[in-house]
Order: structure tokens, then sequence, then C-alpha cells
């Protein structure tokens, strides 16, 4: 089942007097239970695309369709309704709330997304162990390694049981050995948890683990 | 739900430190000087909030409880016979000067009536009694008279205006805007000792039936007593405290030491909060791309607000009654008024959210694509 559709995407830019064009017509559609890789080279408009399917930020013309619900607003209240909902997302650099622990950083998300009081804590803890981080749970994120903060913020994303997971450069500030756990972890977790995975990345490694590689260019899809 | 506000804060527990105390002192700013500022106008007035008289009958123009002028003492006769008053005597409050044993001189600020006692005047007699002033020439002098006039006992002989009286008694809490150290003798003792109080009164005191119309009453004696002015007590209280707001600039002090210790709060807390949110931005960024929206921010920001304003009244507060047993070794009544108190906090809280909005302003233009760059 379709979880996430592009039809058609274009996204423009002012930059003082010029309007640059990063998005010119991209499509694409992502499934349930499947992950996908979005590759291109810096500039290409990756970034860009998964702001706007992430319900970030809004196309110039286009549709962005999230479990057959059309987001095609300016309003921040519709998009922040339709990530809250339906989007849960990895970060290269992971951003984690340093104020917070491990686990109560993926609980805050909870909270956010409307879970409260115990219930978001044993889901919280609940994810933590399905990512292998079951011992550390009140560990800042200062005391965790680059691979275990990689993987609360994976945590976090799953936490609310989000539908669709946008993962940008998981592997980028890891080593070879904890990046290919991570690929795993994704590959497992669209598997066992039914998740629509998109991972932008500039990463070859990360072909081992989709269904499907697409290619950007200059603002298109080449495949 | 997780309490990111708290946490955050509580995260560079330094700076919540050096925020707090800023707070604090910028409360503590505002409290002493409006402690002082309402035990100043305390004095004032401490007189006429003491004596139980319902209407003060003065000499027009006259400015204050201290500053009196003269009128006839006779006159006091004509307030008695209107229908309504329970009774009526003279009070002359007079500056007298009294010889120190070393011979210096010091200005006396004295009290004198014929029946103290039915006027509740003075309240806190520590040594004495008020009946034994009619005896001779005989004064109670303010516990507080020490500071300028030295010790004294019950038994000690005082000049005033080179004539010898004794001092039978030792009152307390009996004090005077000037300063001046407060006596209370017999009338007829003063109208003896001074001239040109004889024949003479600064002030009829008078108190009311029960259920008699106050207004009414006041008409009748301004209309007996055309060249008087006829006040409330509570009239006559303010008016005597507003005196020295309005004449010595002590309002405008203390209207601008409010407005600096607002300031100062204000600038503190939102510099506080604005670093604190720059240094977050990505979290806040990140928050949002998450699902959070502009709403859920301000309620951190203005939970933070929040807590650095309660942290700061508290640390306020411990600051400025720290200091009132230091004051009052130096004379200096602080007055610590729950409503002085509930407005500073309630001040405090309310600027410390609108300094908020600073930060707040940042975070909802933030753009969450950004928690996409590195």
């Amino acid at each position: 089942m379709t979880v996430l559709q592009a039809n058609d995407i274009h996204k423009e830019f002012s930059e003082g007097e010029d309007v640059v064009s990063v998005l010119n017509g991209v499509s694409l559609a992502l499934a349930q239970g499947e992950i996908v890789s979005l590759e291109g080279p810096s500039g290409s408009g990756k970034t860009t695309l998964l702001s706007i399917l992430g319900c970030i930020m809004t196309a110039t013309s286009g549709e962005v369709v999230v479990e057959d619900e059309e987001i095609n607003t300016d309003d921040p209240r519709v998009l922040q309704e339709a990530r809250k909902r339906s989007i849960g997302f990895v970060f290269q650099q992971y951003n984690l709330i340093p104020a917070l622990s491990a686990v109560e950083n993926v609980e805050y998300a909870l909270n956010i997304k409307g879970v409260r009081g115990a219930e978001a804590r044993e889901e919280a803890e609940r994810v933590m162990t399905e990512v292998g981080l079951g011992h550390k749970f009140h560990a800042p994120p200062r005391d965790l390694s680059g691979g275990q903060k990689q993987r609360v913020a994976i945590a976090r994303a799953l936490a609310g049981r989000s539908p669709i997971l946008l993962v940008d450069e998981p592997t980028a500030n890891l080593d070879s050995q904890t990046a290919e756990q991570i690929l795993e972890l994704f590959r497992s977790l669209a598997r066992s948890e039914n998740r629509a995975i998109l991972v932008v990345t500039h990463d070859p490694k990360v072909r081992n683990v989709v269904d499907r590689v697409l290619t950007i260019r200059d603002g298109r899809l080449c495949n | 739900m997780i309490d990111l506000a708290r946490k955050i804060l509580l995260y560079d527990k330094l700076r919540f430190f050096i925020t707090v105390s800023g707070v604090g002192f910028a409360v503590a700013l505002v409290l002493v000087q409006t402690g002082l500022f309402l035990g100043l106008m305390d004095n004032a007035s401490i007189t006429i909030d003491h004596m139980d008289a319902d209407i003060w009958v003065l000499a027009k123009n006259t400015p204050n409880i201290d500053f009196a002028r003269t009128f006839s003492d006779a006159f006091v006769n004509r307030v008695r016979s209107i229908d309504g008053v329970k009774r009526a005597d003279n009070l002359v409050v007079w500056f007298i000067r009294m010889a120190l044993p070393n011979g210096v001189q010091e200005g006396v600020e004295m009290y004198a009536m014929e029946r103290f006692k039915e006027w509740g005047m003075p309240w806190e007699v520590a040594e004495g009694q008020l009946e034994d002033l009619k005896r001779g020439r005989f004064v109670m002098l303010d516990d507080s008279a020490t500071k300028r006039c030295g010790p004294f006992a019950v038994g000690d002989y005082r000049e005033f205006i080179g004539k010898r009286m004794k001092i039978i008694g030792r009152t307390k809490q009996a004090l005077s805007f000037t300063t001046a150290p407060v006596a209370f003798t017999d009338l007829r003792s003063i109208q003896a000792l001074t001239p040109e109080l004889e024949g003479q009164t600064t002030y009829i005191v008078v108190k009311l039936n029960e259920g008699a119309d106050r207004e009414r009453v006041m008409a009748e004696i301004r209309q007996r007593l055309p060249h008087t002015d006829v006040r409330t007590r509570e009239d006559w209280s303010s008016g005597s405290r507003n005196y020295w707001v309005t004449s010595t600039g002590l309002g405008l002090q203390l209207a601008s030491t409010i407005l600096l210790g607002c300031i100062v709060a204000i600038i503190i807390v939102a510099q506080t909060l604005y670093t604190s949110t720059m240094e977050h931005l990505k979290e806040f960024g990140t928050i949002k791309a998450i699902g959070a929206g502009n709403g859920h921010i301000y309620g951190i920001l203005a939970r933070q607000a929040t807590i650095a304003a309660i942290g700061g009244a508290v640390v306020g507060a411990a600051i400025t009654f720290a200091l009132r047993p230091v004051m009052m070794k130096m004379d200096l009544k602080l007055l610590i008024v729950p409503n002085v108190w509930a407005m500073t906090f309630v001040g405090t809280l309310v600027f410390s959210l609108s300094a908020s909005m600073i930060s707040f302003r940042k975070v909802a233009k933030l753009d969450p694509a950004m928690v996409f760059r590195g």
C-alpha cells in the first residue's frame, strides 16, 4: 500500500532577483514495508525533496499525498499535523536534545505526538530495546557513541508508530562496522514494523539493504 | 510529560544560577526600596493612624502632621457641642529644643494633650503612667530618641527651652518622618513652656458617636470654624504622607528605582533566554520538525521565564528578609506588605514572560528545514 506519494513536484527559490529551480517535476511513491534510497550529488535537490516529502516545506507546484491525504498547503498547522501523525525523521547530526537522557529523547517525541505519562515511557523503552539500547535508557547523549546516538535517533523516529521514516545520511558520521549495523537495523525495521523508509545518502553501502534506488540529478529523478 | 523547559534551564547550572541571582537582586532592589519607602511613609502618618480620632480639625494649609500651625484652643468647645460628637480635644504638635547632658541641643517633636489615654496615644507605653503627665512638668520620651539624644532613664531630667522637665515614662514606636525624637507631655505643660502656644492649639481631634453621620458633622464644623480645614482621618493620613512624596522627590526616586529594577530583571531574563534559545536553536528546530507547533515552543520558553521569575522572586525575598534586621539596626524601617510582594512577584512574572517573547520571535520564524543542515 502506498503511504507516501509525490506528483510532479516543482520547487523554486528566490535568490535576490533570480529564481532558482531546485526541483523540476519529481514524482515518486513509497509503499509500506519498502526501503528506498535517494542518491545524488550535492546540490541535486535531495534535501529539498526530503523537506517537501516530510511536510516541512511546501512545493511551488505539484502535490504530496501522505496516507491518502493530499498535503498541498502553506498552512503551517496542516504541515505540522501531517508530520506529527505520519512522519518520523532521522537526522544526519542525530539532533538529540542534550538536556534529556536517551529514553527521555524518545519519550519527548511521543509527548509531542500526544502520548503522555506511563504509556509514553513504556513505548519509549520498548523502541529503545528494539534498537538494541535497552541498557542505555538513562545515558545522556554526551555519553553515547555515534552509533548509539544514531540508534536513539532511530528509536525517536519509530516512537509514535509513524508509517513513514525519512532518513538523512544515516551513516555519514559512522565507522563502517557501525554503519552496517545501522543499515541492517533499517532493513529489519522496514520488514518487522512495516514502515516505509526513504534514505537520502551518498553511501553506496546503503544499496545493499534497500529495495529500490532513486537517483536525482539537477532536480530530476533519473530513474 | 517531560519538562523540557526545566531540563534545558538546569542543564547549564551556572547560567541558571547567574540568571536567578540577577533577577533576585533586581527583585530585592524593588522590595527593599519600596519597603524603605513604606517604612518612611508609615512614620509620616503613624501617630494619625494610631490615634482614635475620626475627624481632624487643623489650621488652613497645614501641609502635614509635623508642620502644624496654631489657632485658638477655645474652638474645641464649638466642636464638642455638635450633635454626633462623642468627644473632642485639643492636640498640640510642636517642635521644642531639648538640651542633652553634654549641652548639645536637639529638636524634639512634642505631642501634648489633656487626655492621651482616651485617644489611644501613645499606643505603646513601656514605662510609666500616662495619668502622671498631668501632675507636673513631666514628659514621656520615645525609646527611638536614644539614637539622637543618647540613653536616658525614667527619672532623668532634661531641659526643654531652658526649663527642667522630668522624664517619667518611655514609649515605643512613636516616630516622625522628620526623624526628630517624639515626646509626650500635658497640654498645659507645653503651653506654659512656650509663650506662643498660650491659648493656642494645633489640632482638634474628634471622635464620633456610634452611627453618627461623619459628613454632616464635618459640614457643621466647617460652618462653625470657617478658617480651619476639616479632614477625615484617612484623608489627613494620606495627605501627610503625600506631602513628603511630592515635596522631597521621594516618590520620583522610588519610581525610578522600581523602573530600574524592572528593566534590570527584563534584560537579565531576556538575555539569558535569548542566548539559551540561540544555543538550542537546532533542538527547537528538531522539535518543530517532529511535529510541535509554535504554541508548544512558546510554552517551553514561557515556562523557562516563569521558573526564572519564581527562582528570582524567592532569592529576592530571601535577600530582603535578610536585610531587614540590618536595616532595623540602622533605625530604618523596612515594611513588608503582602500587597507589594504580590505585585512585585506578578510584575516579575509579567516582565519575564514579556522578555521571553524576544526568544519566541526568533524560534517562531525558525525554518524547520534547518535541521537537515549540518
